[in-house]
């Protein structure tokens, strides 16, 4: 019998993952990680429409000033990389725990196309509930005292970044998953230990993370909220625009390569 | 795929469709493609009031990165400049090279204020530091019809000029220079994102009056709407009523005789790799209009009589063409990349 190939049963991998996903008890906390930032602009909404804008050194914070700053800490910072870190260390971690990984892999598909059809399933449904969290915050946020239509292109930069960012880090953590056992505590030392202290070392480590060039992405100007900040701002050197989206499709498609290579390989022996 | 996960990616795209739908048309509403240079001129002529005299604009961004600007650099330095760049930044927290996409500014004879000039500058201002570093220059903040009007009621104070110009540590080819202090009747703000005024304070509250409430403004005054028309594709304009500067002027009877009877004039220019220009004055009748052209026809001869002898000047002086009919003088130049690298080789070399 002929093994039918990759696409194909990628995309048949696709379409039962992707409601097995979005139904899951990760939902929860999915749902509360896009949710909060859309209180905390309806928030901010309602406070600003009482009382206005926080002023800083005499002069009002705007509305897209601060969008920008959430689009930072919020997204880029925190809800990216956690996104990634959860998500795509569980596309193999999950099945393997769960003991159903067997199923799988008995069926008469190529066993990358398992994972390259969850890791689809793992983009579609983050970018389904990241994209539409970021423009209901941008629409509440950047008309105080901003507009519309001039901050435009930013929000369309932000999104293109944001899509860029969970492939890069869905594809460096589906390998992570797909290699260790214990993916998840390593995912998270590398997404808030490793990624963090090396942008803050001057020289070419650096450019051993993703945030590095995520970071070349963002149209907004980096925020000076804490001195940790202020020494990213001082070692800032960051890549062009072109050199970012090209590491990072290439982190994407080495990672996910690397990650099909070791599903094919990898004998997953499970716990009785 | 089950229904409810259907349901959700259509919930989801519709969002994202209508969020984007949303923003792309206030994009293009609120900015047309031709934002710089629509037919009837520029939008900030909005802000600006009906009387203006004089209108100018010029598109920084495209001049800055012009090849006639990076060649003028090359040939005389740019030591200078980037000291002045570099002051102006500190004072204002501006960076005129890179943060401002195009100045319109207008100067208005009719206003009974002491600062008759008001300049609109739109690009990427970090609002936040220039309110901060001119109230360190002695500004004041005031709200005006919700927006903050800063004040320069008394600019460079002594102690705060002082500080403003000695600041730069690298900087010792620079001789520190006091501005005076002196009164001034001047306001900035922030009429929208990225977008500032700046002149004499009744304009700037009038200039937030129109953004608020609209009314007669520039862009409703017909004469110059349609004075504007002429000028579009040009990166750099001035269009103006000579008759009304002269009132403002109060000249003197003999000098004033002297000035040709223009009321209308326009200068265009385009500034790329080099330089192309036109001059057009309108003058109040035909028998001044010709007068006018025997006048500029007499300084063109004694021009080209002047600069037989220097290679450098002839080329420049060649371009120039006198031209227009009926009450319509126009002078056009074209000066090519290559006359500013003839008069650089003859401009002496600065000592390093």
């Amino acid at each position: 019998m002929e093994t039918p190939r990759v696409i194909p049963s990628a995309l048949r991998v696709f379409e039962f993952s992707l409601g097995q996903m979005l139904w899951s008890r990760r939902s929860v906390f999915l749902a509360l990680l896009v949710g909060a930032p859309i209180a905390m602009a309806l928030g901010i909404r309602i406070i600003a429409a009482a009382h206005g804008l926080p002023v800083i050194n005499g002069a009002g914070l705007t509305g897209p000033t601060l969008f920008g700053i959430l689009m930072w800490l919020l997204f880029v910072r925190f809800i990216v990389p956690v996104l990634g870190v959860f998500y795509g260390t569980s596309l193999i971690a999950d099945e393997v725990d769960d003991k159903t990984i067997t199923y799988l892999f008995t069926r008469p598909v190529p066993r990358s196309a398992v994972l390259l059809g969850k890791y689809f399933s793992y983009l579609a449904c983050v970018v389904l509930l990241v994209l539409p969290s970021v423009i209901v915050v941008y629409f509440l946020i950047v008309p105080i005292g901003g507009s519309i239509g001039q901050s435009f292109p930013q929000l369309a930069a932000d999104l293109g970044m944001l899509v860029v960012g969970l492939a890069s880090y869905g594809a460096v953590f589906s390998w992570v998953g797909a290699r260790l056992k214990r993916p998840l505590i390593v995912g998270l030392v590398f997404a808030f230990g490793w990624e963090s202290t090396v942008l803050l070392i001057p020289g070419y480590l650096k450019r051993l993370s993703v945030a590095y060039y995520l970071q070349a992405l963002v149209p907004h100007a980096m925020p000076q909220d804490s001195s940790i900040s202020s020494l990213l701002s001082a070692f800032q050197e960051l890549p062009a625009v072109w050199v970012s989206l090209v590491c990072l499709t290439g982190i994407t498609v080495v990672g996910l390569w690397l990650a099909g290579r070791t599903v094919e390989k990898r004998e997953y022996v499970l716990e009785q | 795929m089950s229904a409810k996960t259907r349901y959700f990616v259509i919930v989801s795209l519709l969002v994202m469709g209508v969020g984007l739908g949303t923003g792309l048309v206030a994009y293009y509403v609120g900015f047309p493609a031709t934002a710089f240079f629509s037919k009837n001129g520029p939008e900030e002529l909005r802000y600006m009031p009906s009387t203006a005299t004089v209108v100018g604009a010029v598109e920084v961004r495209e001049i800055m990165a012009s090849d006639l600007r990076q060649r003028l650099k090359d040939k005389f330095g740019s030591d200078a400049q980037d000291n002045s760049r570099r002051q102006f930044q500190e004072l204002t927290g501006i960076n005129f090279e890179t943060d401002i996409e195009r100045i319109v500014a207008c100067f208005d004879s009719h206003s009974s204020a002491d600062n008759t000039a008001l300049v609109l500058a739109r690009g990427t201002f970090d609002a936040t530091k220039i309110e901060a570093l001119m109230r360190e220059h002695g500004a004041e903040v005031q709200d005006y019809r919700g927006k903050r009007l800063i004040l320069a009621t008394k600019l460079f104070p002594e102690d705060t000029a002082d500080h403003a110009l000695n600041n730069d540590s690298n900087d010792t080819d620079v001789q520190p220079r006091k501005l005076p202090a002196h009164n001034t009747n001047m306001a900035l703000t922030f009429i929208e994102p990225g977008l500032v005024a700046f002149g004499g304070r009744p304009l700037v509250e009038q200039a937030i009056d129109l953004h608020t409430g609209g009314g007669s403004s520039a862009a409703t005054n017909d004469d110059l709407v349609a004075h504007l028309r002429g000028l579009e594709g040009s990166n750099a304009w001035i269009v103006g009523r000579l008759d009304a500067i002269r009132e403002r002027a109060k000249l003197p009877e003999f000098v004033a005789n002297q000035i040709p009877p223009i009321t209308w004039f326009t200068v265009r220019g385009q500034i790329d790799g080099g330089v192309a220009a036109r001059i057009t004055a309108e003058a109040r009748d035909d028998e001044s209009a010709n007068q006018l052209r025997d006048v500029v026809r007499g300084f063109l001869a004694l021009a080209k009589l002047q600069t037989s002898s220097k290679p450098e000047f002839q080329r420049f002086v060649q371009s120039l063409q006198l031209g227009g009919t009926g009450t319509t003088v126009s002078l056009a130049v074209d000066v090519p990349a290559q006359v500013f690298d003839a008069l650089g080789a003859a401009v002496p070399k600065q000592k390093q």
